[in-house]
């Protein structure tokens, strides 16, 4: 399985929704405390499993985040931490990038996330305790969503409904807007931590999974949102990612500081069905291929990235 | 369009009026949810991703009761919503306990004085109520929010503390007091004893012969006012003892409240010596550290570093004495302790360069998408996303045969033996799909039930007009479409037949009906029924 070390701490890693073997990853230096960061775009060459640069792009902070868009098949979001939302247009050279920098967010941009159903828009959070709305072509933002009382670590769209997202924040709050609404429509107060990450069920969209600083998963039913359907307990520490799988129902992965990735099934009794530990320092970001079934990439403090087919070892040569 | 209620933590007469304004946006949003829902949603239940149950009436109750606590009253607004919506409280049930809850009356300067008085007060024991419960952690963030309440309530706590070091030098000193008064009138009494028995013992060692049983009594007295003066003695050291004990007792408590104040001091004025301090290369809020310490950002939003300053001292306090069920905090890689201390030195790591990253040309135009947007796998088996491939496959089959995929990394197509490595799975997964993909995939996909498969599914084909592809895609409006094809039929009969020129020329939107000509009707209804389906 193929390894890409990178001369930065890694922060999150995305498979491309357009090119099956395209993938980009997030680093920061220093692990994103203060210093550069830098976006990398790699491609896993077909015969022998090895993973490849094609492009990288400089930024003078770290980059938290990152979001392919759904409408351009170059186009890169990056959520930087001096707050500014950068865009890249990876068939073009570093020279000519990014093509746009939107500086709004007074405080770290924390996440991005494309919408996978109007393929127009794309929202950001950040540490500013706001969630802001953008398109490509616009150079301010659409709307900015603020309710939140400490930050905003995730923010992720709704699989099917166009227009709903759900936030979830250091005020142990799960938020679900609706961007036709002034406010937010739903609070789930998830957890009695802070919660780190969230996701859909692709398959069910009323389900949420929400991973938080108590190193717990629980997964949530809006229809019934004030006791969790599901409890996933296994992680030593905080839970930094949660992701549900694009092809299966009622799997989903999640990275963690205890420095595994885990693959749970929730609706079963013994949920844990597997567990990576390749990495060596926390591992941040985690992602499951929506071309590719079964393919999951991570990447960590380790400075290293790992793509890999479920029920394969990482590390395996 | 976009709502902003502004973010006031250090503002105590700001909170009515912040208040009033989210209520009356909260009622707006509220009287907005109707229509809009009504509206839309076509395809699911009207929406479930809002609260439809009842307000609760004892939720708002209680949450009256909070609201109308005087350490309450002082705290930020937005802190005490996030209380309650952490107990559950839907929105509206917040609404109409602030609702009910009497606003201090907004523009008295003396009453907003009195306020920010009382919330340094209340701030402080809010401060020392805090440290064995973190039942609330926001909240006492907001109990102290101005740069002048840390002070203050490091004030207090030195009175505090003044009392008990106080309290304790009383005691010693009543304690080493009746020790020495005690040890003074003790070894006289020890000494007049042993005086009396060695006075008696000379005597009698010269009346010995005469005074031996008078010696033996005598002896026996003196054992006995011995004894006595042991007893004495052992009953004062005793005491002495207790007392003692008692003291430590209450020093070792004492000890331990001073010892937590003391942290929670160190941390405060950590804190105020790094808002002081160098305002440009702090290291910023580390995301890893959200379970213990945290440096704030300084400098680029001042309100929101002192708010931001304040909750972190909450969350500094809570390394020291480890609040019950808070999670273990993950042991951090050394180098990145190390690079934390320098940052919070005001060091900056060697490393790092000038990275000059803003856009080299702000105009640059937005690539042309090269590629169509591929369904999710989740969407497959929807009525919706089935009817637009079958569309699209129409516009494919009328001329487009490729089979070489325009991007070129795309190996799928090149290999029919040959996988490549990411894509071999474990057995049990069917690799009926990479069959699939040959055959006819419209066709399949639309008789294959709505359970996920694990094929991945077919990419249409690259269409060679991407204009065509982009009108089919976002249907407009049948109007002008209609006007503009109208106007090539008509360009069309006026060559087929002059007679017909003048009848178009005198009404061409209606002249779709009107044309005779055989090709064209034809087209028109082909092209009717195209924008039907589309519309």
């Amino acid at each position: 399985m193929p390894v890409f070390k990178t001369p930065f701490n890694g922060y999150s890693v995305k498979f491309s929704p357009f090119y099956e073997s395209r993938l980009a990853v997030a680093t920061a230096q220093n692990f994103g405390i203060l210093g550069n960061g830098r976006v990398h775009v790699l491609d896993l060459s077909p015969a022998a499993p090895a993973l490849t640069e094609l492009v990288a792009f400089d930024t003078a902070d770290g980059v938290y985040d990152l979001a392919w868009s759904e409408s351009h098949d170059s186009l890169l979001i990056a959520a930087v931490a001096d707050g500014s939302v950068k865009i890249y247009d990876t068939a073009l050279p570093p020279t000519a990038n990014p093509i746009r920098s939107l500086h709004e967010h007074t405080r770290e941009v924390h996440s991005a996330d494309y919408n996978p159903t109007r393929r127009d828009s794309f929202i950001t959070s950040s540490w500013d305790d706001t969630v802001k709305l953008w398109t490509v072509d616009r150079p301010t933002s659409v709307r900015t969503f603020k309710e939140h009382a400490y930050c905003v670590y995730n923010a992720t769209w709704n699989p099917r409904h166009s227009d709903v997202f759900c936030s979830a924040s250091g005020d142990c709050t799960l938020r679900i807007w609706d961007v036709r609404e002034m406010g937010s429509t739903m609070i789930i107060p998830a957890h009695e931590f802070e919660i780190l990450a969230c996701d859909w069920n692709k398959y069910d969209d009323c389900l949420i999974a929400s991973a938080s600083v108590d190193k717990s998963i629980k997964i949530w039913d809006v229809r019934n949102y004030r006791v969790p359907i599901a409890v996933l307990n296994g992680h030593g520490y905080a839970v930094r990612k949660v992701k549900f799988s694009p092809h299966k129902r009622n799997l989903l992965a999640s990275c963690s500081y205890d420095m595994t990735v885990c693959l749970w099934d929730f609706m079963v009794e013994d949920a844990l069905v597997g567990r990576y530990d390749h990495h060596t320092e926390f591992a941040v970001g985690v992602d499951m291929s929506v071309l590719v079934e079964g393919l999951l990439a991570s990447t960590g403090w380790d400075e290293l990235v790992y793509v890999w087919q479920q029920g394969m070892d990482p590390r395996a040569v | 369009m976009a709502t902003q209620s502004p973010p006031s933590p250090s503002s105590t007469a700001g909170n009515p009026p912040t208040l009033a304004a989210e209520t009356s946006q909260q009622a707006t949003g509220v009287q907005q949810d109707g229509p809009p829902e009504a509206a839309e949603q076509p395809i699911s239940s009207p929406s479930v991703f809002v609260n439809s149950e009842p307000m609760r009436e004892e939720q708002v109750q209680n949450a009256v009761k909070f609201l109308s606590h005087p350490k309450v009253r002082g705290s930020p607004v937005i802190y005490r919503r996030s209380f309650l919506e952490k107990k559950g409280l839907t929105k509206e049930e917040i609404d109409e306990a602030f609702r009910r809850v009497p606003d201090p009356p907004p523009s008295a300067q003396a009453t907003s004085a009195n306020q920010a008085d009382g919330q340094v007060k209340s701030s402080s024991s809010n401060i020392q109520s805090q440290a064995p419960t973190q039942a609330l952690q926001p909240q006492p963030a907001g109990a102290a929010p101005t740069a002048v309440s840390p002070a203050s309530t490091m004030m207090m706590s030195r009175f505090h503390w003044y009392h008990a070091v106080l309290a304790v030098g009383l005691l010693a000193a009543s304690g080493a007091g009746t020790a020495v008064f005690i040890k003074k009138s003790l070894i006289p009494r020890l000494k007049s004893w042993i005086r009396k028995v060695v006075l008696e013992e000379e005597d009698d060692s010269e009346n010995k012969s005469i005074a031996k049983p008078s010696l033996a009594e005598e002896a026996a007295a003196a054992a006995k006012a011995a004894a006595a003066a042991a007893s004495d003695v052992a009953k004062a050291s005793q005491e002495l003892l207790n007392s003692k004990n008692e003291e430590r007792r209450y020093f070792s408590e004492l000890m331990n409240l001073l010892d937590v104040q003391l942290q929670e001091m160190k941390s405060m004025s950590n804190s105020i010596r790094k808002l002081e301090g160098p305002s440009n290369n702090s290291g910023r809020t580390s995301l890893v550290n959200q379970e213990d310490h945290r440096d704030s950002v300084t400098g680029v939003k001042q309100p929101y570093a002192n708010g931001k300053a304040d909750f972190d001292m909450q969350s500094v306090r809570s390394s020291s004495p480890p609040a019950p069920g808070e999670p273990s905090v993950a042991p951090h890689p050394k180098s990145y302790m190390e690079i934390m201390a320098m940052v919070q030195r005001g060091e900056k790591p060697p490393n790092i360069r000038d990275i000059n990253d803003l856009p080299p040309n702000p105009n640059q135009q937005l690539p042309n998408p090269r590629l169509a947007p591929k369904a999710k796998p989740w969407e497959v088996g929807q009525a919706q996303i089935a009817s637009g491939q079958v569309i699209q496959s129409q516009v494919s089959a009328e001329g487009l045969n490729f089979k070489v995929q325009d991007n070129g990394l795309n190996h799928q197509s090149d290999d029919d033996s040959s996988v490549p490595w990411w894509q071999r799975k474990n057995v049990k997964i069917t690799e009926v799909g990479e069959d699939e993909i040959k055959a006819g995939p419209y066709g399949v996909r639309t008789n294959e039930p709505p359970v996920q498969r694990t094929w991945v599914p077919p990419q249409p084909p690259p269409v060679v007009m991407p204009e065509a592809a982009e009108a089919i895609r976002r249907p407009k409006p049948s109007g002008p479409t209609e006007q503009s094809t109208s106007h090539q039929l008509a360009s069309q009969a006026s060559e087929v037949a002059d007679e017909l020129q003048r009848i178009t020329k005198i009404s061409e939107v209606g002249g779709i009906e009107e044309i005779k000509g055989n090709g064209s009707v034809q087209n028109s209804s082909e092209i009717q029924e195209e924008q039907e389906t589309h519309a």
